[in-house]
C-alpha cells in the first residue's frame, strides 16, 4: 500500500503545483469591469474638454490609441508610433520615422498622411506634413521638448472619417453610452501584442459610494478613487503624486501688504496635519507645484508650518484680510481641506471663510499632471493656474528650477499637497501597473482563472 | 332749532349713548375674555415646549449615553490615547456616528477638550472647545451655542464620559434647535411659534426662525427682543405688524439660556389678534346695527311724543305769528287739560281782549276823525259862509237905506256872492277828489323829466312879488326810467313842492334830488324852511292834518297815497328852524308794464 499511497501523494502534488502556477501566470480571457468616478462625454482625444478637463479619458486614452512617443519614468520620451526622430539645429523642425506594420482598429494602414492629418487636428498651428513613411513637424519657434509633447493626450493618433473615431491601440469600443458605460474588445492585431483580457467593461461617473459597494457586492473589478479614501482598503494600488492640490488667488495682488498676507497664510497652513489627518497621510506636503520625484528639487520650497512667522508677517502687513474661499463641492476633501486652512489662518489672525456661492477670492484647486515631463507639466500647471506661461532657458533642471520659482514668487498661488490616485482591485485582477501619468496600462492586466469561467 | 327737533336730538342721543355704553361694556368683557384665552393659550403652548423640549433633552441624552457606551466609542478612546494623540483614524468617525444616531452634532474630545473627530466641523480635529463644561458636565441636556465653519447654531446637547483605562474621552452630543424643531410643536389655530438665535450683539433678522415663514417685517421686533435680552426674563408685548389691527400679534417671549446663565435664545409665542379683532368688528357691527335700528325707533318714537308734546305750542306759536300779522281774532283749539291748555287758553282770552280794545281804539279814531273832519268842514266852509252872509246883509242894508244905491251894491254882491260859491264848490270838490284817488296806470316814466316839468310850473312862485325868493336846485343824476303814472307822480311833486315853498315864506333853498339805486329811485326834496317838530312829522301824512291856518290837510296825504299805491316809501326829516327834507323811495316796478305801455311815456298832468 505504501508505493500507491506515494504515487497518490505524488499526483496531488503534482496538481496542486499546477493550480499554483495557474493563479500566478499570466494567462488569456476575461472581461475587466471598472467604475470610475469621473465623467466622460467624447472619447476624441482632441475634444477640447477632454484636454482641459479632468475627464477620464486621460486613462483610458492609452487603451485605443497611441502616440508617436510615449515617456518613462524620468520623462523623457520613448518610441511608440515613431521609432526614431531627429531635428535640425535649432530644433524647429522634426522629423519622425514611423513604425511600419501598424493598422487602425477599422482595418486602415498607419501612414504619415493620417498620422499628419491627426496631429493638425490637435494642433491647428503645427506645420505637419507627410515626407514617405515619416512625419515633419515644423514650428516657427525651436521647441526642443517636442518629442515629449507628442506624448501628451491630444497629440493620440487617430483617424477620423465620417464622423468615425478609430484608434491604433490594444482596444476597440464595442459600446458607448457617453457618461455611462463604455465598453471595449482587445484587438487581436495590435502591433504591442494582444490584450490578456478580452474586454473591458468601464462604468462612467459613479459615486465614490456605490463604486466601493459594487467592488464589495462583486459587480466590478477595479474601482477608482482618491488614495485618502483606499488608505484602509486592501488591493489598494497608489499611483506616484500626480496632482497638485493648492490654493489658486483669483487677481494679482494688488500691494505689497497683500503679498505679505498671502506669505502669512501660506506659512499658518499645517500641510502636515492636512496630509497626514484629512489625506491620511496618503500624500506629500508640497510648498512647489511639481512633485519631487518629477524634479528632484521640490524638497527645496519650504512647506513648512510656522504659526509664529505667520502672526509676524500679517502683523507687518498694515491690512486685514477678508478672503472667500471657494472649492468643488464633489470633491470629497476639499471642504474639509478649505475649512481646516480657514482656522489655520484664523490662528494667525486671517480671516478666510469658506463659501460654496458668490465669487471667491482664494479657490482651492486639485489639478491632475497630464504629463511626467516637468517642462510640461509645468506649462500645463501655469495654464490651469491662471498664470503666465513659464520661461524656460534651455533643458537643464536649473531652468526648470527658475521657472517654477518665478512662478510662485507671483504669490498667485500657494502649493499645499501633492496627491495619489489609487484603484482598489478584486482579487482576481493580477499585472495592474499604472503610469505615471495617469494612463492605464491594462494590456498586461489579467484575471484568474474563477473570473474567466462563465 | 325747533323745539320739537330738540326734543327729537335728546330723544336720539339717549338712546345713542345708552346702546354706545352697552357695546363698550360688551367688547370690554370681550377683550378680557380673549386675553384670558390667549394667556393660558400661551401658558399651554410654554408648557407644550418645555415638555418637548425636555422631552428632546432626554432623547439627546439617551443617544448620547449610547454612543457613549458603545465599542466604538471605547475604541476611539483607547486608540486616541495609545496612538500618541493621531487624529487621522478618526476624522470621519464623528460624523459617521452621528448620522446613525440621529443626531446634528457629535464631538469625540479628550479631558482638555481637545476635539478628537467632530462631525459639525471635521477640520477643527486638535482644536479645543473651551466652553465645554466638561469639569463639571450638566446631568441633563443644556442649550449651546454651536460654531459652524459657515455659521453659528443653537443646540440642545448632553455630554457623556467614555472611560479607558486610566484616560478618558468625553462624546458631545445633540440636536439643532433649528426650524424642524418649532415646527414640531403643536400650535393652535392663530397661534406660532419663532426662536430668535442670539448669536450677535443687536438684533440681526437672520436669526429669527419663524416656520411659517410669513415673518415679513422683523425690525418691528427687534425693540422688544432687545428689552428681552436686557432684562432676561419673559414678557409680553403687542406687535403691530401693518396699520390693519386685524394683523396685531401679541408675543410672549421666553429667554432661554446655557449653562453659563448666558441667554442664547428667545422662544417667541405669538398669537394673532385677528381672531379679537373680528369678533371686536362684530360687537361694533352689532352695535352700529342696534344703534341705528334703536336710533331710527327713537326718532320715530321720540317724534310721535314729540308731536304729542308740541303740537299745541307750535299751535300757540303759529297763534302768536297770526296775532302779530294782524289777525287779532285768531284762536287756539287745545284739546286737553294740562298747562298747554290754560296757556292755550290765556292766549285766546288775550286775543279776545285785544280785539275789543282795538274795537274801542277804531271806534274811537273813527269819532275822532269825523270830529276833525267837521271841524275842518266848518271851519273851511265857514271862510266863505261869512262873506256870503255880510253880502246878503249888505244887500238888504242897500235896499232899506240906500234904494238908489241898490242896483250898483247888487251888482257888486252878486259878483262877490258868486264868488263864494265857487269857492264852496272847490271845497266841496277837493274832499270829493281824496274819496276818488285813482289807481295808478304803469308806464315808463323819466322821473328827472317829470322833477324838471314840476319846477317850470312852480317858477312863478318861486320869484312871488312880496316873498322872499326862493333859489331851486336840481341835483338829478341819471335816475333811469320806472314804470309809474307821471300824472299822479306829477300831482304827488307837486303837492311836495307847494308845501316846501309855504314853508318857505322868507325864502330860502330848494333842493331836488334824485339818486338811482338798482331796484329803485331815491327821490329827495329838501328846503330850509321854518322846519316841523317831531309831532308834526308824525302826523304829517294823516288826512286832514295840517300845520297851516288854511288847507284841507289833504296835500301830503294824496302824496303818501300816490306813493304807497306805486309801492315806494316816503319819510320826513326835520328840524325847527332848519328844514325839511322828504325822501320818496320809489322802485321802478317794470313788471307792472303791460304791452305798449314799455314806451316811454311824458304827458301833461292831468
Amino acid at each position: 500500500m505504501k508505493p500507491i499511497r506515494s504515487l497518490w501523494l505524488a499526483i496531488s502534488l503534482v496538481l496542486l503545483i499546477t493550480s499554483a502556477q495557474a493563479e500566478t501566470r499570466p494567462h488569456y480571457g476575461g472581461a475587466l469591469r471598472v467604475a470610475i468616478a469621473e465623467p466622460l462625454s467624447s472619447l476624441d482625444p482632441a475634444d477640447a474638454s477632454n484636454i482641459s478637463g479632468e475627464t477620464a479619458i486621460h486613462k483610458i486614452a492609452s487603451l485605443l490609441f497611441d502616440t508617436l512617443t510615449t515617456l518613462d519614468r524620468r520623462g523623457e520620451p520613448q518610441p511608440a508610433l515613431a521609432t526614431s526622430w531627429k531635428s535640425d539645429f535649432n530644433s524647429q523642425r522634426w522629423e519622425l520615422q514611423l513604425r511600419a506594420g501598424v493598422k487602425f482598429s477599422d482595418g486602415t494602414a498607419l501612414t504619415a498622411d493620417s498620422v499628419a492629418a491627426s496631429l493638425r487636428v490637435a494642433n491647428p498651428h503645427w506645420n505637419v506634413s507627410a515626407a514617405g513613411d515619416s512625419v515633419v513637424i515644423e514650428s516657427d519657434t525651436p521647441d526642443a521638448s517636442l518629442p515629449a509633447e507628442l506624448a501628451l493626450l491630444q497629440n493620440s493618433i487617430a483617424l477620423r472619417t465620417g464622423g468615425r473615431l478609430a484608434g491604433t491601440g490594444p482596444f476597440i469600443v464595442t459600446q458607448w453610452d457617453a457618461n455611462k458605460n463604455l465598453t471595449l474588445a482587445a484587438r487581436e492585431d495590435d502591433w504591442a501584442g494582444r490584450p490578456f483580457i478580452d474586454s473591458l467593461e468601464i462604468s462612467i461617473a459613479r459615486l465614490p459610494r456605490d463604486e466601493m459597494l459594487s467592488l464589495d457586492l462583486g459587480k466590478v473589478d477595479v474601482i477608482e478613487a482618491a488614495a485618502e479614501q483606499m488608505v484602509r482598503t486592501a488591493s489598494t494600488v497608489t499611483s506616484a503624486p500626480d496632482q497638485l492640490l493648492a490654493l489658486m488667488f483669483m487677481r494679482n495682488a494688488q500691494s505689497p501688504e497683500e503679498m505679505r498676507l498671502r506669505q502669512a497664510l501660506s506659512s499658518a497652513i499645517d500641510r502636515n496635519s492636512l496630509n497626514g489627518v484629512v489625506l491620511q497621510g496618503t500624500g506629500e506636503p508640497a510648498g512647489s507645484l511639481l512633485p519631487n520625484w518629477m524634479t528632484g528639487y521640490g524638497f527645496l520650497f519650504s512647506s513648512s508650518f510656522n504659526l509664529d512667522h505667520a502672526r509676524q508677517t500679517r502683523a507687518g502687513a498694515n491690512q486685514a484680510s477678508s478672503w472667500k474661499i471657494g472649492y468643488d463641492m464633489n470633491d470629497p476633501i476639499a471642504r474639509v481641506v478649505s475649512e481646516r486652512i480657514a482656522l489655520n489662518a484664523q490662528d494667525a489672525g486671517l480671516n478666510i471663510q469658506p463659501a460654496t456661492t458668490g465669487v471667491a477670492d482664494i479657490k482651492l484647486v486639485r489639478i491632475s499632471l497630464i504629463s511626467s515631463n516637468a517642462n510640461i507639466a509645468l506649462t500645463q500647471l501655469a495654464t490651469r493656474l491662471q498664470l503666465p506661461p513659464p520661461s524656460f532657458h534651455g533643458d537643464s533642471a536649473e531652468s526648470l528650477y527658475s521657472a517654477e520659482s518665478a512662478l510662485l514668487q507671483s504669490q498667485r498661488v500657494i502649493p499645499l499637497l501633492h496627491l495619489r490616485t489609487a484603484v482598489v482591485l478584486d482579487k482576481n485582477v493580477h499585472g495592474w501597473n499604472e503610469n505615471q501619468d495617469g494612463n492605464w496600462d491594462l494590456p498586461n492586466v489579467w484575471l484568474s482563472m474563477e473570473k474567466n469561467k462563465p | 332749532m325747533s323745539f320739537r327737533r330738540k326734543l327729537l336730538a335728546v330723544f336720539a342721543l339717549t338712546v345713542f349713548i345708552s346702546v354706545a355704553t352697552v357695546a363698550l361694556i360688551v367688547s370690554a368683557l370681550a377683550r378680557q375674555a380673549f386675553e384670558k384665552s390667549e394667556e393660558d393659550r400661551t401658558a399651554t403652548l410654554v408648557a407644550q415646549f418645555q415638555r418637548e423640549f425636555n422631552q428632546r433633552g432626554k432623547e439627546i441624552t439617551h443617544r448620547v449615553e449610547a454612543i457613549a457606551s458603545s465599542d466604538a466609542a471605547t475604541r476611539i478612546a483607547f486608540s486616541f490615547n495609545s496612538n500618541g494623540k493621531d487624529y487621522a483614524p478618526f476624522l470621519g468617525e464623528a460624523r459617521y456616528i452621528a448620522e446613525s444616531q440621529q443626531l446634528d452634532f457629535l464631538e469625540f474630545v479628550d479631558a482638555q477638550g481637545t476635539i478628537i473627530s467632530s462631525a459639525q466641523w471635521p477640520a477643527k480635529y486638535g482644536y479645543a472647545d473651551k466652553s465645554l463644561p466638561l469639569s463639571q458636565p450638566p446631568p441633563d441636556a443644556f442649550l449651546k451655542k454651536e460654531d459652524l465653519p459657515d455659521s453659528e447654531a443653537l443646540g440642545l446637547f448632553s455630554i457623556a464620559k467614555v472611560n479607558a483605562g486610566d484616560s478618558s474621552i468625553y462624546v458631545i452630543g445633540g440636536s439643532r434647535l433649528d426650524k424642524e424643531f418649532i415646527a414640531g410643536l403643536e400650535l393652535p389655530v392663530g397661534m406660532r411659534a419663532m426662536f430668535y438665535e442670539n448669536f450677535r450683539a443687536g438684533f440681526s433678522p437672520q436669526a429669527l426662525i419663524d416656520p411659517s415663514g410669513t415673518l415679513k417685517d422683523p425690525q418691528r421686533i427687534a425693540g422688544f427682543i432687545q428689552d428681552v435680552l436686557q432684562q432676561k426674563s419673559e414678557s409680553t408685548t403687542l406687535i403691530h405688524w401693518s396699520e390693519n389691527a386685524a394683523d396685531d400679534e401679541a408675543l410672549h417671549a421666553i429667554p432661554l439660556s446655557d449653562p453659563d446663565h448666558q441667554v442664547v435664545g428667545i422662544l417667541l409665542v405669538g398669537s394673532s389678534r385677528g381672531q379679537y379683532v373680528e369678533l371686536r368688528q362684530h360687537i361694533r357691527s352689532a352695535t352700529l346695527f342696534a344703534g341705528g335700528a334703536g336710533l331710527l325707533l327713537a326718532i320715530l318714537l321720540s317724534g310721535w311724543a314729540a308731536t304729542r308734546v308740541t303740537k299745541p305750542v307750535e299751535q300757540l306759536a303759529h297763534a302768536a305769528r297770526e296775532v302779530a300779522a294782524g289777525n287779532w281774532d285768531t284762536q287756539v283749539n287745545v284739546g286737553s287739560t294740562d298747562e298747554i291748555a290754560e296757556l292755550a287758553e290765556s292766549f285766546n282770552h288775550m286775543t279776545q281782549e285785544l280785539l275789543a280794545q282795538r274795537e274801542n281804539l277804531v271806534r274811537a279814531e273813527r269819532i275822532a276823525a269825523w270830529k276833525e273832519l267837521a271841524r275842518r268842514l266848518a271851519h273851511e266852509l265857514k271862510n266863505p259862509l261869512f262873506p256870503l252872509q255880510l253880502t246878503v246883509e249888505n244887500l238888504i242894508r242897500a235896499r232899506e237905506q240906500s234904494p238908489e244905491l241898490f242896483e250898483e251894491i247888487f251888482h257888486e254882491s252878486a259878483t262877490t256872492l258868486l264868488t263864494e260859491i265857487t269857492n264852496l264848490k272847490s271845497i266841496i270838490s277837493r274832499f270829493s277828489d281824496f274819496s276818488k284817488m285813482p289807481q295808478p296806470q304803469f308806464q315808463l316814466v323819466q322821473i328827472n323829466d317829470l322833477l324838471r316839468d314840476v319846477v317850470k310850473l312852480f317858477q312863478a312862485q318861486f320869484q312871488a312879488p312880496g316873498k322872499g325868493p326862493i333859489q331851486c336846485t336840481l341835483k338829478l343824476s341819471d335816475a333811469g326810467q320806472v314804470a309809474a303814472d307821471p300824472e299822479l307822480l306829477h300831482r304827488a311833486f307837486s303837492n311836495l313842492v307847494l308845501n316846501t315853498v309855504e314853508a318857505m315864506p322868507q325864502g330860502g333853498n330848494l333842493t331836488l334830488l334824485t339818486r338811482p339805486q338798482e331796484n329803485s329811485v331815491i327821490i329827495e326834496i329838501q328846503d330850509t324852511g321854518k322846519g316841523l317838530s317831531q309831532e308834526e312829522c308824525k302826523r304829517l301824512f294823516t288826512p286832514y292834518y295840517t300845520s297851516k291856518t288854511h288847507g284841507t290837510g289833504l296835500g301830503l296825504a294824496i302824496v303818501q297815497s300816490v306813493i304807497n299805491d306805486h309801492g315806494g316809501t316816503i319819510r320826513v326829516q326835520s328840524e325847527l328852524e332848519q328844514g325839511t327834507t322828504f325822501t320818496i323811495t320809489l322802485p321802478r316796478n317794470l313788471d307792472k308794464l303791460q304791452g305798449d305801455a314799455k314806451m316811454t311815456t311824458h304827458k301833461e298832468p292831468r
